[in-house]
């Protein structure tokens, strides 16, 4: 019995041995990714234009969510074991400046990989890139929309054109007649997620650092503004605020809602009820009236490839993301129709499938649209304690809608950012 | 002739034993003992990584001024003293109902129960959260009884979200807790009860006199088992209300978490304030330990 098992576990050692060299022989990039309609999707795409010129490499997909591929990374690159990262990861753009600068050295600076950055929108690079240098390709387009429904615009007296380059005042004071007149607000938020408020700023070029990455909170007059906006828009009923991501969804996919402003990729949600189909349409974001510099775009969320710097398949993966995300338009022909997801790749943006109108929205461009939108959507730089603030404003707006004054709401808040700076 | 070999029957079974507790042993020690004294090590030092430093009690002093830090135990400080008393006192309830022997059902009773604690923390938190939202169950019901005249946004007000937590927490662990008790109480020789009803000891008497002091050690494992699990509540309130609002449901191991990986990374103050939170269990249990356990 003893002899039988050991033989049993020789044979399992060999097995796996042969198998490993197995792998060798053949190259294998592995690649972290979540969102399998989209970025999934887009990887397996990317992995069939790579393999028709290169069949002998294996693109192997890995789903893993994003709070769980940051959670891995701090890990392993805090232990100092980043072999167990995979070649390639998706790192959303809100940290991965925040990872780039906490971890030196864990991602391959890809300014002189041959990759063209000048072919890609202005602000997605800004994102992208620290110091100078560029350490990730960009991929899905955050360009912030403002999707509202017609039919329910129309019930009101009011046209699309009405809520187009329009100021936040303008927005609300429609949004009241449209209110009392259908009953049905234009806007749902998860209450405490600042992300309305992260896009007005960002509309206005400002973020809640300034430019040598102090903390901007308590002196910043755009985001006291943007703060008086989002109250207002509470108070009057035009926003509902809702507890939860599903809740949110469901506000305008079962029409208690009549819009919603969020980035591009918010477009794959709105089209799931079929009974909307040619209701909606889509414009740009209000701007801040009292704000030097403010434009009627923005940007929120949105992802980039990251390269890991430790990889023996390192110029391997390179080469991928190079001929794929960064160089095929082929590429985002294929996943734009049925996945939505929208590039930030420039030469993509000339190509026919971006001028098809959408019957979801009445046969809109919107693809076109909002390629333009992502031209004109203002630089800033997200920092490395993005997260620290965009909790402390949620926790600020959460209390000024309680009855906080504005002021003491954000000194507050700048004091608890500060502190978490301060190590 | 007999001596030698029961001394080595008995070094044999000293080896068999060893050889038992040693597998065991060397993963309790190399996955959990050795974890925590670098965790300690770690909680003296700053920076990260390779460039880490001692830095003494940098990290200690730090939290003294900390205000998240000291919203976060007051949040947990309050779930441990306003849930954890009710759901033991009704764990205690239900195990004394369901003991006895008249009652019809009991099985039943006592599987329903138990059931929430087969329940996993996310997914039964994922339904209080759609419970208590402001179109969801609760409050349907509530408006269809004339309870209330509009809709409660349950989530949103920090005293009615911290009553949910602390309704979530029961509903899952009270059957937990009650398991114990019914075991305990199984424990008791009838015949004590018997003799007491005997020397007249009225349903009052009996409970307080007999039943609580008997059940004295179990009450006082569940009190500090609770009273860890709710120093380290994170599944419920990251699912639920996810720390909102205004951090009135933030928990320590939340913010622990938040530190670690949503934050620029600060493993060496994250280490401080799990060793905070292990010191605060320790002196609670210890506390219990004097006013519960006078063997």
């Amino acid at each position: 019995m003893r002899k039988r098992l050991s033989l049993l576990l020789v044979c399992v050692l060999a097995f796996g041995l042969l198998g490993s060299s197995v792998a060798l022989a053949n190259k294998t990039v592995t690649v972290w990714a979540w969102d399998p309609a989209f970025n999934l999707y887009a990887m397996e795409e990317a992995a069939k234009i790579y393999n028709r010129t290169a069949p002998d490499v294996t693109i192997e997909i890995i789903e893993t969510p994003w709070d769980d591929i940051q959670t891995r990374l701090t890990t392993a690159v805090m232990a100092g074991q980043t072999n167990s990262l995979p070649d390639i990861m998706l790192i959303q753009d809100n940290a991965l400046m925040k990872n780039v600068i906490d971890f030196p050295g864990t991602f391959a600076d890809l300014t002189n990989s041959g990759i063209d950055f000048n072919l890609f929108a202005d602000f997605k690079v800004g994102l992208t890139s620290v110091d100078g240098k560029n350490y990730a390709v960009p991929f899905d387009n955050g360009a912030a929309i403002s999707a509202l429904r017609v039919d329910v615009l129309e019930q009101a007296g009011f046209t699309l054109a009405d809520f187009t380059d329009i100021t936040w005042s303008d927005f609300i004071a429609k949004g009241k007649v449209v209110l009392e007149k259908t009953g049905k607000p234009l806007l749902s938020i998860v209450a405490e997620s600042p992300d309305l408020v992260m896009m007005c700023l960002q509309s206005a070029g400002t973020w809640l650092f300034d430019e040598d990455g102090e903390v901007f909170l308590a002196n910043n007059e755009a985001l006291k503004e943007v703060i008086r906006i989002y109250v207002e828009l509470a108070k009057s009923g035009v926003m509902v605020q809702v507890n939860d991501w599903e809740q949110y969804i469901s506000s305008f996919t079962r029409g208690t809602v009549a819009g919603t402003m969020n980035g591009c990729w918010i477009i794959g949600s709105i089209v799931q009820p079929e009974d909307q189909k040619g209701l909606w349409s889509v414009t740009n974001i209000p701007r801040l009236e009292t704000v030097p510099n403010a434009t009627n775009y923005s940007n929120q969320g949105g992802s980039s490839w990251v390269v890991r710097a430790d990889s023996p398949n390192r110029d391997l993966a390179i080469d991928f993301l190079a001929k794929t995300f960064a160089g095929s338009v082929e590429l985002y022909e294929t996943i734009l129709p049925s996945s939505g997801a929208l590039a930030t790749y420039l030469p993509a943006g000339d190509s026919q499938a971006y001028g098809v109108p959408h019957e979801y929205f009445g046969g809109q461009a919107i693809y076109a649209d909002i390629t333009q939108y992502a031209a004109l959507v203002p630089q800033v730089k997200y920092g490395v304690y993005n997260y620290e603030a965009r909790d402390a404003v949620g926790v600020a707006i959460a209390k000024v809608l309680a009855g906080l004054d504005i002021d003491s709401a954000l000194r507050e808040a700048e004091e608890t950012v500060k502190f978490l700076m301060d190590f | 002739m007999a001596k030698p070999t029961s001394l080595k029957l008995h070094t044999k079974q000293n080896i068999v034993g060893w050889a038992f507790v040693i597998p065991a042993s060397i993963l309790i020690f190399t996955f959990f003992f050795y974890p925590i004294g670098k965790a300690f090590l770690l909680s003296f030092q700053t920076g990260f990584g390779a460039n880490a430093q001692y830095a003494g009690l940098v990290n200690y002093k730090r939290l003294l001024s900390d205000n998240t830090f000291k919203t976060s135990l007051v949040n947990v400080l309050t779930f441990l003293v306003l849930q954890v008393p009710v759901m033991l006192l009704l764990a205690l309830a239900l195990a004394y109902t369901l003991n006895d022997h008249k009652l019809k059902f009991r099985a039943l009773f006592r599987t329903a129960l138990f059931l929430p604690c087969a329940t996993s923390l996310v997914s039964y938190s994922i339904v209080f959260r759609s419970l208590f939202a402001l179109d969801g169950f609760m409050n349907a019901l509530l408006l269809n009884l004339n309870v209330i005249q509009s809709p409660i946004n349950w989530l949103a007000n920090p005293w009615t979200a911290k009553l949910v937590i602390m309704l979530a927490l029961t509903w899952r662990w009270t059957g937990y807790n009650m398991i114990f008790f019914l075991s305990a109480l199984q424990n008791i020789d009838r015949s004590i009860f018997e003799a007491a009803i005997i020397d007249g000891a009225n349903g009052f008497n009996r409970f307080f006199k007999i039943t609580i002091p008997m059940l004295k050690p179990i009450i006082l494992l569940t009190a500090i088992m609770s009273t860890n699990g709710t120093l380290q509540l994170f599944d419920e309130t990251v699912n639920i209300t996810n720390g909102g609002p205004t951090n009135a449901t933030l928990s320590i191991s939340q913010y622990i978490y938040r530190l670690s990986f949503q934050y620029s990374p600060r493993f060496p103050y994250a280490a401080a304030m799990s060793f905070v939170v292990f010191v605060l269990v320790g002196i609670l249990s210890a506390m219990q330990m004097r006013v519960g356990d006078k063997r």
